[in-house]
């Protein structure tokens, strides 16, 4: 068991918690479960250290800092995919379908991709969310922003493209103001919890359909292109055909779907009957 | 029923029943408080039934869960096992690669079949042991893991296997094979070694429990036999030098240190050194010097 550098937990009151003491040395030092924990423990321990009066008042200053971070991160995030659904429309009213693309181009690949915050945000604790929902959820998203629309131009007039920018960008715009208002007041309003888990109902199918359509829509175009393929022989005997990737990717949305809908048919269930008992 | 009786024969009772809910499907606790937090007690099948009354006697109220249809550890580990040994000589000796578009004949190379060697004697290895060697804590496992594992390993075994079988194989320097190869073996019969201490470890009544392990590499790692079945790999891999090797190398390590981590927490826990019970010793957990 390694030893931390030991704090010394000033302070008597009752309200701190006791100190552990190294049965070796004697000397304090952190209980010997919190030194085999995970990321999202971090924050458990930095509770623990910050329950202590001189550290306490630092211990509001970090709380703050984290909700005015994640409030403006929520925020900017909002505003992206906000363009998003608006330049969409848009293009969709003067140019039709195939124009959309063009004109969502740019706060689609920045939003999208600042999503990629969130697994960090995960993993060092700051917010509550396990790293096993939103990784395939980003990844998929990352998967057809970057890897399919960007990659391979012959896709981005197709009309799935007005439908996946769409359903994308309300389900982000719910979302997002949803985050930042419970962080930035604390609270959220009831319709916004309601819309938040109920617009998935609709959305998830027609987000899932475009995806699903553009990635085979794009197969043609990925296998007479060497993008992305790494060939053999090389030195580390490895090979990469991108065109079979894409239809294994294909292949794990047949499960994924119902896993996915059924996980946030069950979210639903408990957010909506927790927000009547509240 | 009498004083004496275990909970082993009330589970016997249970299925008497109820056919279907043999005793290794069953798992019986005790109730828990309403508000309290943890897990509940497990009651332990060779203990007796009154152990659990607290004074009162006459009644014992336990939880009843189904845990599903079992099977024996040493089916599943069988099964598992069974897909590498096979796979990995069919991508060897047959020609599959004319199938998936490589046509012409293949030059195999010294390294590609010591490789073959090394993995069969791996994989038969692990089935031997679990048929002679190990000595397994709970006695079964949930159908659903057999699907699970052998989908690890099977993937796993073809993944790797195309690789260090493929026509066009660039194989490394023969010092850097040899070294490989040779640190790999060392490895594996540590790896066994490991197995046999902690076979002697547990009575051969075959009611599992903890001790603490002690011996060879033991005396400083608690997972030895991890730390060793990880490091066979790594020199698997300096060998055949696949990007699928250390990637199965990655997830494997992964996965044991899990495991590691569980285990090291539950010794400690059990030898706290209070009332008598030996206190658990400073050690590394799996992978000196890291953790």
């Amino acid at each position: 068991m390694r030893h931390l550098k030991h704090i010394n937990l000033l302070g008597g009151s009752s309200a701190s918690p006791k100190p552990h003491e190294c049965k070796r040395t004697g000397h304090p030092s952190f209980p010997p479960e919190l030194l085999l924990c995970k990321p999202s423990d971090l924050t458990s321990l930095l509770q623990f250290l910050l329950a202590t009066p001189p550290l306490g008042t630092m211990a509001g200053f970090l709380s703050a800092l984290r909700r005015i971070y994640l409030s403006l991160y929520n925020w900017t995030v909002f505003v992206g995919w906000f363009q998003v659904l608006y330049f969409a429309v848009k293009a969709l009213r003067e140019g039709g379908p195939t124009t959309v693309y063009d004109s969502v181009e740019r706060p689609l690949q920045l939003a999208q991709t600042a999503a990629v915050m969130e697994i960090l945000h995960g993993l060092v604790g700051l917010v509550r969310s396990p790293v096993s929902a939103t990784l395939p959820q980003i990844g998929s998203r990352l998967f057809l922003t970057w890897g399919i629309l960007w990659s391979y131009p012959e896709t981005r007039t197709h009309v799935l493209v007005s439908s996946l920018v769409i359903s994308w960008s309300i389900t982000e715009i719910i979302r997002y103001s949803f985050f930042g208002m419970k962080e930035a007041l604390g609270f959220a309003p009831s319709w916004l919890l309601w819309l938040r888990y109920s617009t998935f109902l609709i959305l998830y199918p027609t987000g899932i359909t475009s995806e699903v359509g553009l990635i085979y829509i794009a197969l043609p175009y990925i296998k007479a292109s060497e993008k992305y393929c790494i060939r053999m022989p090389n030195k580390w005997n490895f090979s990469f055909d991108y065109y079979y990737a894409s239809i294994l990717a294909l292949a794990i949305y047949v499960p994924g779907i119902p896993h996915m809908y059924q996980y946030m048919l069950g979210q639903r269930k408990k957010a909506l009957s927790k927000s009547k008992t509240a | 029923m009498c004083f004496q009786a275990t909970v082993s024969d009330l589970q016997e009772a249970i299925h008497a029943r109820t056919k279907k809910y043999y005793p290794s499907r069953q798992r019986l606790t005790l109730p828990m408080q309403a508000g309290t937090q943890g897990k509940p007690i497990v009651l332990s099948p060779n203990k007796k039934l009154v152990d659990y009354c607290d004074g009162n006697v006459k009644n014992l109220t336990v939880v009843f869960k189904d845990l599903g249809v079992q099977v024996l550890y040493s089916t599943l580990f069988f099964w598992e096992y069974l897909g590498p040994l096979v796979i990995f000589p069919i991508f060897y000796y047959f020609s599959v690669y004319k199938y998936l578009g490589y046509e012409g004949d293949r030059v195999v190379y010294p390294v590609q079949t010591y490789a073959m060697y090394c993995w069969c004697l791996h994989y038969f290895k692990r089935i031997m042991e679990t048929f002679f060697v190990h000595r397994f804590s709970h006695a079964t496992s949930p159908l659903s893991n057999v699907f699970r594992n052998c989908a690890y390993y099977w993937t796993f075994g073809a993944y790797i296997a195309y690789y260090v079988n493929h026509p066009l194989y660039t194989p490394v320097s023969d010092l850097q094979m040899k070294i490989g190869f040779g640190f790999g073996l060392i490895c594996q019969v540590s790896n066994f070694y490991c197995h046999i201490l902690l076979r002697n470890l547990r009575s051969p009544a075959g009611n599992g429990g903890y001790q603490i392990p002690h011996g060879f590499l033991f005396n400083i790692v608690t997972c030895a036999n991890y730390t060793t079945e990880i490091y066979q790999w790594l020199g698997f891999n300096i060998a055949t030098q696949t990007i699928a090797g250390y990637v199965f190398l990655v997830v494997a390590a992964l996965i044991m240190t899990n495991w590691a981590l569980a285990k090291h927490r539950r010794l400690k826990k059990l030898f706290d050194g209070k009332e008598g019970r030996p206190r658990y010793p400073r050690r590394w957990v799996i992978l000196p010097p890291f953790i």
